[in-house]
């Protein structure tokens, strides 16, 4: 009796096992079927259609699948929060080493070749040519956008919006310098043709300061925290920062110095204030978009803020478009043309042992991509937030292009470069920006900045750094 | 001969005392510690002979042996977050932990009771308030022109410059912040033992024509050798491996990177997400090796066995 107890047991526990082990990968039946799909988000409040644009996509996808005869309905939860990205990306990072992370995480593109090596997202399609296949949505999307979404050759995610990071100047300040309308409305054109630069931009700063147009300390405002727009002086100065062929990360010597010396000399000039870096955004914003300053360096995403948040009681915009002009970032070599870095957001679909999503679903979470990039969608987000659009058919697309700021910063693309996606940029980057802090704020020369850098990149990264 | 214990206590004590009693007595302790302090501090070691990091992640990790030790060693940044952690620490502990806890219990005790009962309180407030409030409060205090509590009342009616206060003087706000923390600590320990001497011996003194420093340095001083010897040690370690209320105020920005904080970055957090677990565990597990040399180096030199040695009243 004993003996057959147990044989009882252990055939129910067999049928069982092989019950479950079937696993969520198979269609369970024929009847209909839910399928959830989560997103997270980093965006802050006009950013809002980061997450938001996945409760509009999901209307065009049901529908889609109705149409299809699908028994399959999507459902979205779709979050967003305004942490800092550090913070954001910890909290992905750990979600997803639990298996409770979302089916669908929205970062930065730098983030792809750490989060595909550790298996926390998985690849949209082998290749460009593929992924374009995929759908007319993902066909639309402008070409060069897809070069931040791949690693190795793979593509790993999709688009969600890119921007410029023009130098912002203010053109009644100018006038009162005694440039004409002619000479201010010409600048941007110079800067792109590489005849004014770093150095012109201090030395009109200076000018301003001497004249009492500005105040000591308020020539030149770059960004008063952590970033990738510093690297923007790199570039100016002829640096780069990826060897695609040897797949390595690069840092020129020389252009790194010289970015150095451009920082300490922003201070030493007075255009900048001696103790800047680590301003209070709230003040740095409300300075420039008050036209206390002359030349600052911000993000076009910023405008929208500003419009909205600190200049709304004046006029919003039409103040901005009264006060202020944009140009792209001045070259530190005199002829070399003017360029912005663009730092693509981009969707990526996690793993299953990231999300626990079977893997028969990653078929709707790649439709619901399909659908977030479509024009009407992606528009909502470009307008609101002042972000450039990433569909070639928005640029005609008319609520999109009858927007004078997006249609005045699009060239700026023509210009752009992106950081690189290796798994040790992170790295590279917290070493280039120890060494900026401390040129900047005097404790060491350029040199001796630069050399500590170079001696912290080369014990931290070994033979992926290449040093030129 | 009192003082020749060996032949005359041990065999009493035993007698007294079930084999091995003591440890049933430790054993609940005992499991904590290995659970909360023993383990992790075994995991940090094993995660800190590895390369594991975010681009690994918990499965493609591969051992690398001492490297992120050597890495330490010869990381251009190791001497500026060694120095600023040891100042800070000393700084701290010198003028707040100790040093302000010392001054507030000997003030307080030599005042009505009700009054120093009040000031004891008031000590405690920054202890007692959630670290993001309390370090906001300073933040407000702090915060740059045109805002902030500083420029707002002092500095700008005054006709000063007004400034970004956190921004120029950092180390000065991050031993403030920390130092009104930790000072109640000391002043609780402090003032129990100052209010445990023998009233018969301060009455003595007193009658012997003794001032108030005489007394302070001749009875009150001897009598806080072991308060003395467990906050400076306590808060040597903790002032070490805390750095909430740092990441907090500044995380790390304009200089204020202690050592602690910078394992935290490397491990936790840093601008483009890639982080360093194993490099980040190697920098803990260098603290645990600091923390405990220090450790035995306060044992010995403020005399620990003696000062835990059995109390003689019981000998007699």
């Amino acid at each position: 009796m004993k003996r057959l107890l147990v044989l009882v047991a252990g055939f129910l526990m067999l049928c069982s096992f092989m019950v479950f082990a079937g696993g969520q990968d198979e269609e369970k039946s024929s009847g209909p079927r839910e399928v959830k799909i989560t997103l997270w988000a980093r965006a802050n409040e006009v950013e809002h259609m980061r997450a938001d644009a996945a409760y509009d996509a999901v209307k065009l996808l049901n529908e889609e699948l109705k149409n299809e005869g699908s028994n399959v309905t999507v459902v979205v939860e779709a979050n967003y929060e305004n942490p800092s990205w550090g913070d954001y990306k910890k909290k992905f990072t750990l979600a997803a080493d639990a298996g409770e992370g979302p089916d669908i995480v929205l970062s930065g593109h730098e983030d792809i070749p750490v989060w595909a090596n550790a298996e926390y997202i998985v690849p949209i399609a082998d290749s460009v040519k593929d992924v374009k296949k995929l759908s007319p949505e993902f066909d639309d999307v402008i070409e060069s956008l897809w070069t931040p979404c791949q690693w190795h050759g793979t593509v790993w995610a999709v688009p969600q919006d890119t921007e410029a990071r023009p130098l912002f100047f203010s053109k009644t300040k100018l006038k009162e310098l005694g440039w004409s309308d002619a000479q201010i409305s010409d600048l941007p054109n110079k800067i792109k043709d590489g005849e004014f630069t770093l150095d012109d931009m201090i030395a009109t700063a200076q000018k301003a300061i001497k004249a009492g147009v500005v105040e000591k300390g308020y020539g030149y405002w770059h960004r008063p925290r952590k970033g990738g727009d510093y690297l923007q002086y790199y570039f100016s100065y002829g640096g780069y920062l990826y060897d695609p062929a040897e797949d390595k990360l690069v840092v020129v010597k020389d252009a790194l110095e010289k970015w150095y010396a451009f920082q300490r000399k922003c201070v030493t000039t007075g255009i900048t204030p001696e103790k800047y870096i680590g301003t209070e955004w709230r003040v740095w914003h409300d300075t420039v978009s008050h036209n206390k300053a002359l030349f600052w360096n911000g993000g076009i995403w910023q405008w929208a803020d500003w419009a909205a948040n600190y200049v709304k009681d004046e006029g919003g915009d039409k103040v901005l478009y009264k006060n202020v002009g944009y140009a792209l970032q001045p070259t530190g070599i005199k002829g070399k043309n003017g360029g912005t870095l663009s730092h693509p957001l981009v969707y990526m679909m996690t793993s299953k042992s990231a999300s626990g999503r079977a893997k028969a679903d990653d078929e709707y979470v790649v439709r619901l991509l399909e659908k977030i990039a479509t024009k009407e969608i992606n528009t909502k987000h470009a307008l609101s937030s002042t972000h450039l659009g990433i569909l070639k058919s928005q640029i005609n697309y008319e609520p999109y292009k009858s927007n004078k700021f997006l249609s005045d910063v699009t060239y700026m693309l023509d210009y752009n470069y992106y950081q690189p996606n290796h798994t040790m940029y992170g790295i590279y980057f917290d070493s280039v920006w120890n060494g900026m802090v401390a040129a900047e704020t005097g404790e060491k020369t350029p040199k001796d900045a630069a050399d500590q850098a170079v001696k912290q990149m080369k014990l931290e990264l070994g033979d992926v750094l290449i040093v030129k | 001969m009192v003082n020749d214990k060996s032949n005359i206590i041990q065999p009493k004590l035993k007698k007294q005392n079930p084999a091995h009693s003591w440890l049933w007595f430790l054993l609940p302790t005992l499991f904590l510690v290995a659970l909360f302090y023993v383990l992790p501090v075994i995991i940090t070691f094993y995660i800190s002979g590895t390369d594991m990091s975010t681009a690994t992640g918990f499965k493609h990790w591969n051992w690398v042996g001492l490297k992120n030790y050597i890495s330490i060693i010869k990381h251009p940044e190791t001497p500026q977050h060694l120095w600023l952690t040891i100042k800070y620490v000393v700084v701290t502990l010198t003028f707040f932990n100790v040093g302000m806890a010392l001054v507030v219990s000997l003030l307080t005790t030599h005042i009505p009771k009700k009054a120093g009962f009040f000031f004891r309180a008031l000590w405690l407030l920054p202890r007692i308030t959630p670290v993001v409030v309390y370090v906001m409060m300073w933040q407000f205090l702090a915060a740059d022109s045109p805002y902030g509590v500083l420029n707002q009342i002092f500095f700008k009616p005054l006709g000063f410059k007004t400034e970004y206060w956190l921004l120029v003087k950092p180390f000065l706000f991050i031993v403030l912040v920390n130092g009104y923390i930790g000072a109640s600590f000391g002043m609780i320990l402090f003032t129990s033992a100052i209010e445990s001497i023998s009233k018969d011996m301060m009455n003595a003194s007193l009658v012997d024509g003794s001032t108030l420093l005489q007394r302070i340095r001749y009875i009150i001083l001897p009598s806080l050798r072991w308060p003395l010897l467990f906050v400076t040690t306590y808060q040597t370690l903790s002032l070490m491996t805390s750095f909430k209320e740092i990441l907090v105020l500044t995380d790390g920005e304009f200089g204020t990177e202690v050592w602690s904080l910078w394992a935290y970055h490397k491990a936790l957090n840093n601008y483009w997400g890639n982080f360093q677990w194993g490099f980040g565990m190697a920098l803990s597990a260098f603290m645990v090796i600091i923390g405990l040399i220090l450790g035995v180096i306060y044992m010995r030199f403020f005399k620990f066995n003696e000062l835990v040695q059995e109390p003689k009243i019981e000998i007699l």
